[in-house]
């Protein structure tokens, strides 16, 4: 039997299964996705000294300063480049286009990490013209094929969206060159994706590993990054392994929660 | 005081002709509406004026100066889309300096250009607004300004009218005509409202399936239209009795 409902009571919430369903599986992900942070967190809980003791671990800090300031260097090289390249995908068209973004933003992204470290390594070690192999500019390459493809992809969707409205025809009818389109509309409009992608960019850099482990190796103070410490720390002295994780995950989300909040603000 | 002067011109995308070999010729200082129903082809026939669409075929003039092969930024021509196209991280005095900048002017002439451009479109003490800050009738008469501030051989409208409420439209549509005439620009003005447009124009080209099928003054048109077509679009738009 239908029941009416009557003008001024309010509606019968009625049991929507889908909508129930929808919820379980966003919090089985969601639980998914947070347990082993949580789980970080009370590993380490019983034993905060070992934090204290990480913080000041010649070895770990190092590792500290080598991920975190190759991080932003690596940030800043890919919004450098991702501006001209998304600009030329944008505005030229050319006969292998789909293919050539699909090998600058997706392939990098499902490339193995250890094959990129193997080729460079190839390309630009012992025995190559340039051997930058186990320096400082290693690890910047490494983490730079890694993680630049997250700024040009936010870039390129901006610099589209804004060729869509037209402002640039407008710019350019205006008398505006390509330096005055780039510079006075579409970076000042692209702020806030640039800064997303930076900011993509940086936390992908602060986790990789294997690329940066192969071409670059582990040298303290040089080129040991802070999830090598973890990897080589985990057998011989897994507390502290699990302490140096905890600081490194307290340090990303921190930075991507101040790179969010900046964003926000600029909305 | 330019001349523009468009021969055969010619677009299609794919199968369909957007532009079928148009002939037009706009006088210096005229003030030029293209009016026609939606599809008819009159937003290519400004974007291809414009640079923005390469013709097929056809050439295009302005002063007798073949203008095909330059650059957006090298015709000099003055353009306000439909929906203003205001750069929404500039001032009013930086949108309506931004051409003049582009075009490395001294800061004093930005300066006086800027003033005298605001002044024209009645816009002063507005100059530190941005674009979120703007009625709509305001943010067309900056488009106008911004356009104008280049001194343009020729000012392209789009629509200029859709975007405004029909409470402040016909205070616009003095201010826009007042302002064009002032300056002596030659002017292409696209419309769809048959009654706007026989306000407005000196003279009217009639579009339909991307060919002008007349052209003449608004007196003339209601006269003489040439033709079942022009009849029937004036009918239907204009009511006419």
């Amino acid at each position: 039997m239908q029941t009416e409902t009557k003008i001024g009571e309010p509606a019968k919430k009625s049991l929507d299964k889908f909508n129930l369903a929808l919820r379980m599986m966003a919090g089985a992900f969601i639980l998914f996705m947070l347990v082993s942070l949580f789980y970080l967190y009370v590993a380490v809980g019983s034993s905060w000294g070992l934090v204290a003791k990480a913080l000041f671990d010649s070895r770990i800090l190092g590792a500290l300063w080598i991920s975190v300031s190759s991080a932003f260097i690596v940030g800043a090289i890919a919004i450098v480049v991702a501006i001209p390249t998304a600009y030329v995908l944008t505005y030229n068209n050319f006969r292998g286009k789909t293919l050539m973004e699909t090998l600058l933003i997706e392939f990098p992204q499902t490339f193995p990490p250890a094959t990129v470290g193997l080729v460079y390594l190839l390309m630009l070690g012992p025995g190559s013209p340039i051997d930058i192999a186990y320096t400082y500019p290693a690890v910047i390459i490494a983490k730079l094929y890694v993680s630049a493809p997250f700024a040009l992809s936010f870039t390129l969707r901006r610099f589209r969206e804004i060729h869509r409205t037209g402002l640039d025809v407008i710019a350019e009818s205006l008398g505006g060159r390509t330096r005055h389109v780039l510079f006075w509309v579409l970076i000042p409009l692209s702020a806030i994706d640039l800064l997303g992608g930076f900011s993509l960019t940086w936390a992908r850099a602060m986790g990789e590993l294997a690329a940066t482990l192969i071409f670059a190796g582990a040298i303290q103070w040089k080129t040991e990054i802070f999830p090598v410490v973890v990897l080589t720390t985990s057998q011989s002295d897994p507390p502290l392994a699990l302490a140096a994780s905890l600081i490194a995950a307290v340090l990303s989300i921190v930075a991507l929660m101040i790179f969010k909040w900046i964003v926000g603000r600029r909305r | 005081m330019s001349e523009l002067r468009v021969e055969n011109l010619s677009k299609s995308y794919g199968k369909m002709k957007a532009l079928d070999k148009v002939n037009l010729t706009v006088k210096p200082s005229e003030f030029l509406v293209v009016m026609g129903p939606s599809g008819c082809g009159k937003t290519t026939l400004l974007l291809t004026v414009l640079g923005v669409l390469k013709p097929d075929e056809g050439r295009m003039y302005i002063d007798g100066k073949d203008i095909d092969s330059l650059r957006i930024s090298e015709r000099n021509i003055g353009y306000a889309p439909q929906d203003f196209g205001l750069f929404p991280h500039l001032s009013t005095h930086d949108n309506v300096a931004f051409g003049l900048r582009a075009k490395a002017r001294g800061k004093s002439e930005v300066e006086a250009c800027v003033a005298e451009m605001l002044s024209l479109v009645g816009l002063e003490g507005l100059e530190q607004r941005k674009p979120s800050e703007l009625s709509g009738g305001q943010k067309q008469r900056v488009a106008l300004a911004r356009a104008l501030a280049i001194n343009p051989y020729l000012l392209l409208l789009d629509e200029p009218l859709s975007n405004i409420d029909e409470i402040t439209k016909a205070e616009v549509k003095v201010n826009l005509k007042e302002t064009v005439k002032r300056t002596g620009v030659t002017t292409v003005c696209v419309m769809h409202d048959a009654e706007d447009a026989l306000e407005l124009g000196d003279r009217i080209a009639v579009m339909h399936a991307g060919r002008v099928i007349q052209c003449a003054t608004p007196t003339d048109l209601l006269k003489n239209p040439e033709g079942e077509l022009v009849r029937e679009l004036l009918h239907h738009l204009v009511k006419i009795q």
